[in-house]
């Protein structure tokens, strides 16, 4: 059993470090000085004194040094044991017979349990809650932080280490974690995440070896090369970079040097997309070449990576030929000044006629190809593959090195080293659980650039909804909702609440019956936004069944009204227009080229609700497109991208089987009790694969309208129409036989309620136009509709049939 | 105990610490001074001033090899400066951490000679 030392001399010696902190210093830093001055004075006025302030002197002095180099930060003992491996910070707080909880507090004093506190919220009044105050406890903690610490892999039980330990000592911990949403994986990568910061702080604390004065006198001045280019060496020479030393990088650094070390062609091209880290590789590499310790070969040492700026190249040779002059010159330098190694960031500019690009292929092909100048080249696969398309001998001319998307571990740790530079320059402090959303969330919601850019790229936003300074999980989901439109949080308003528990309500306001489908799609979405659904797939997948003009296409449009933000907010897609099998290349095409395809409308707009109408008309291969969209709630478009439609309620409506469901409703059944029977003759009958039809959630049949309903629904269009001349301040009541004429008229059981509202604001509107117009209707008036008024409109049953016509054309 | 453990430390690990010190502002001294590059690169062209390629022809090429020349000459002029300042600096640095390796030795003694003196009275100036 392990057994704390109170008494050992390393406790002694980290007590006594602790206590010289602070005022103390100040004051024997003012003691030193003080004893120093007077003993000198004393001695110029030839007092003996002096000697004895002068020895004093000393005193301070030595305690000071003492501190600096062994006090501040004891090193280990020579055993494994608790007393040798507890880190000074700790082991200098800790009483003779400590509790757990004075370890607990003891621990939140040190630097790193103040990490912990800070990014992991594991803070003094956590411990004070779940932590025991008995001494018989205290062994038991002894025990985990020798484990938790074995496990991290760190040298010392620091405050971070003990902190996890004192966490884990909690006999519902996984309760805890599961509250704090956190894994047990997390807390070590934290304490990791700790250690790796003091590495970097000694790295940057120890001295640097820069080649000297003389490095450079070799080689040659480089006048246009600082004017276009931007010197990456010089840069970190100044200031130096954190370096996160990367398994996936090892390769690609490794490569570079292997080029750059043989005779061959000098240039290598870093492939990969966007965001990826090829431009911290160059950096990477050129901080490398700066190491005068580091074993690579003489002619590789100390050479200067300049990256060029081809906007600057472009604004200052506007001529293609001037241009062609100007980076000859350029690269003639480069060359003459022999310890240049250019690196083409983005390289396509280079090879591409386009906005702010110049093709220099002619320029450059053959420098590359003989290899007079190393070059470092970046682009995207696609470029390259585009560049090997026109010019087969120059893609072969290139030492290609492709750069890999990291995994999330990686993510990571290269997240942990970026953010301190924005929390240095924008004043805030990032939570680890900042971190794992902003990765979770930039994988769903940001395209076009890979991890970890993507991921960085939302934290840096997040800065910007800080809480008190602070950058949490929800100042990154604020940064989403705000930049992408979308709701990821789980609904903690009061408004948006009471919408949720009442979203039924609120659809009927603009729906009549129907209600089983509105009460399952208003479920979906609770779940959602209660965070208890799948996040694997759509909030929601349904199919919609039943005739035209029964409110399939209105619920839709309801719930991107009341819930999504506005009928704006629905994707809707007439299938009947992907009948070929070609068409799925429309379905999935780029938003550059065509902006009305699925992918790009729902990648514009990931929080929506997608609309897929008369699917039985969809060609099957576009069905089959769409099985991985309802199955996992991504689809890919044409230019590979996953598109995630994770935040959409995706509705599908089709007619097929509306005859059998008017059959079966004619002959007195209920939905519930042919629902089934339904889809199974759908599958029978050939309109539906049974592999697709399960992919949904709920497939919801809507029954055709009573006339009763039809009567809402008259209702609710004059309520519209109302809503309309309200700007006239004029109303309109219809009485209720007037009503029941208009069902009859505007009532055909092909097409449900569908011609009944041109039916209704044709009469109405043209009634009140008239009206108007003659003089009869002021504002403040309210214009009353007899049976006699709509009947003298709809004179004949044709005048109806006719309006009936126009609507179906 | 504690004085135990700090004069360990003071002469150990602390010594140790402080030769190792001593020796990195050496190297640091060396590295600015870069003498061996200096050596190695003794008579290169300074700055590759006038290597530009030589143009065709007997005259051209002559013409070349004397820019070269001088680049060569104003390189080794500076270079050779720089290796004597260089030395100086270092044997001076030497000389002054040997000065501070041994002074550490006797530091923790300062108070006790300091109180020896003041009780024998003599003091530098008495009497000028």
């Amino acid at each position: 059993m392990q057994e704390f030392n109170y008494h050992s001399i390393r406790a002694e010696k980290a007590r006594f470090g602790n206590a010289i902190v602070g005022l103390w210093r100040i004051v024997l830093v003012v003691v030193a000085i003080a004893f120093a001055i007077a003993g000198a004075a004393f001695f110029m006025v030839g007092e003996a004194i002096g000697w004895l302030l002068l020895g004093a002197t000393a005193i301070p002095v030595v305690i000071l040094e003492w501190h600096r180099g062994e006090l501040f930060d004891v090193p280990n003992g020579p055993t494994e044991k608790l007393s040798d491996t507890l880190s000074s910070a700790l082991l200098g707080g800790i009483p003779k017979h400590p509790t757990p909880l004075d370890i607990a507090q003891a621990a939140m004093k040190t630097p790193s349990g103040q990490f912990m506190a800070v990014r992991f919220g594991l803070t003094s009044n956590f411990f004070a809650n779940i932590i025991s105050n008995d001494t018989s406890a205290t062994p038991q903690v002894w025990e985990l932080a020798l484990r938790t610490q074995q496990e991290a892999g760190v040298p010392q039980i620091t405050g971070a280490v003990m902190a996890v330990a004192l966490t884990r000592s909690f006999a519902g911990y996984e309760t805890i974690l599961a509250h704090m949403k956190l894994e047990d994986e997390d807390l070590l990568q934290g304490i990791a995440w700790r250690q790796h910061l003091r590495e970097l702080r000694q790295i940057h604390q120890a001295p640097r070896r820069t080649g000297g004065i003389a490095r450079d006198w070799s080689f040659g001045y480089t006048p246009l090369l600082d004017r276009f280019g931007r010197n990456i060496s010089a840069q970190l020479a100044s200031g130096g970079m954190l370096r996160t030393n990367l398994e996936t990088h090892h390769k690609a650094l490794a490569a570079m040097t292997d080029t750059f070390s043989t005779r061959g062609r000098q240039n290598i091209v870093l492939v990969g997309p966007s965001g990826v880290g090829k431009s911290t590789l160059v950096y990477a590499f050129a901080e490398q070449l700066l190491d005068a310790g580091s074993t690579l070969p003489s002619h590789l040492k100390f050479r200067q990576v300049i990256m060029l700026d081809s906007a600057a190249l472009i604004a200052a040779a506007p001529g293609r030929g001037e241009l062609e002059g100007l980076v000859m010159r350029v690269l003639s330098e480069a060359h003459r000044a022999k310890n240049i190694i250019l690196c083409l960031d983005d390289a396509q500019l280079f090879f591409e006629e386009g906005i702010g690009s110049v093709d220099l292929t002619n320029v450059l092909q053959p420098i590359l190809e003989a290899g007079a100048i190393r070059m470092i080249l970046t682009m995207d696969e696609q470029r390259l593959l585009q560049i090997g398309q026109r010019n087969a001998v120059l893609f072969n001319s290139l030492n290609r090195v492709n750069i890999a998307e990291p995994d999330r571990r990686e993510v990571i740790r290269v997240l942990e080293d970026k953010i301190i530079v924005v929390e240095h320059q924008r004043k805030v402090v990032y939570t680890y659980h900042a971190i794992t959303e902003a990765y979770r969330l930039s994988l769903r919601y940001i395209h076009d650039i890979a991890m970890p850019g993507r991921a960085f790229k939302l934290l840096e936003a997040a800065a910007s909804y800080a809480d008190g300074s602070f950058v949490t999980s929800e100042s990154v989901q604020r940064a989403i909702e705000e930049t992408v439109g979308v709701k990821v949080g789980v609904a903690t308003d009061e408004e948006e609440r009471e919408k949720l528990l009442n979203l039924e309500s609120l659809i009927h306001e603009r729906m009549i019956n129907q209600t089983r489908a509105v009460s399952v799609v208003s479920d979906a979405l609770r779940r959602a936004r209660a965070g208890v659904r799948n996040q694997e797939r759509p909030i929601g997948t349904f199919l919609f069944l039943g005739p035209t003009g029964v409110g399939k296409t209105e619920l839709s449009k309801a719930l991107a009204d009341v819930y999504f933000g506005g009928e704006s907010r629905m994707v809707r897609l007439d299938l009947n227009e992907f009948v070929q099998p070609e068409d799925v290349s429309r379905l999935i095409a780029d938003g550059a080229e065509d902006p009305n395809s699925l992918t790009a409308q729902v990648m514009k707009q990931p929080f929506s609700v997608v609309l897929l109408d008369e699917i039985e008309k969809a060609h099957p291969q576009v069905l089959t497109t769409l099985l991985q969209l309802l199955d996992e709630g991504v689809l890919r478009d044409i230019k590979n991208r996953e598109i995630s439609f994770r935040d959409t309620i995706v509705i599908a409506t089709s007619n097929a089987g509306a005859e059998r469901i008017r059959e079966y409703i004619d002959r007195g059944y209920k939905l519930e009790q042919f629902e089934e029977q339904i889809t199974n003759e759908l599958i029978s009958s050939g309109s539906f694969r049974p592999e697709f039809l399960n992919r949904f959630d709920e497939i919801i049949v809507f029954r055709p309208l009573t006339k009763p309903e039809l009567l809402q629904i008259i209702d609710l269009i004059l309520k519209g129409i109302n809503k309309t001349l309200a700007l006239q301040k004029i109303s309109v009541t219809v009485d209720d036989d007037a009503k029941m004429y208009l069902v009859d008229r505007g009532y055909d059981p092909r097409l449900g309620a569908r011609p009944m509202r041109r039916i209704v604001q044709r009469t109405v509107e043209n009634t009140v136009a008239k009206l108007m117009l003659a003089g009869n209707a002021s504002a403040g008036q309210t214009v009353s509709l007899s049976l006699a008024d709509v009947q003298s409109i709809f004179a004949s049953e044709d005048a109806a049939k006719q309006v009936i016509e126009e609507t179906t054309s | 105990m504690l004085i135990v453990g700090f004069l360990g430390w003071w002469y150990g690990a602390g010594w140790r610490a402080r030769m190792v010190a001593i020796g990195e502002r050496l190297a640091k001294t060396f590295d600015f001074f870069s003498v061996d590059l200096l050596l190695r690169t003794w008579f290169a062209p300074f700055r590759q001033i006038g290597t530009d390629q030589a143009q065709p022809g007997l005259a051209g090429q002559m013409r070349a090899f004397f820019d070269q020349l001088v680049s060569r000459i104003i390189g080794g002029i500076v270079r050779t400066i720089m290796m004597i300042v260089g030395t100086f600096v270092l044997v001076a640095t030497g000389i002054a951490g040997i000065i501070e390796g041994i002074l550490w030795l006797f530091v923790p003694w300062f108070p006790v000679v300091g109180a020896i003196l003041f009780a024998v009275g003599w003091v530098p100036y008495a009497g000028v």
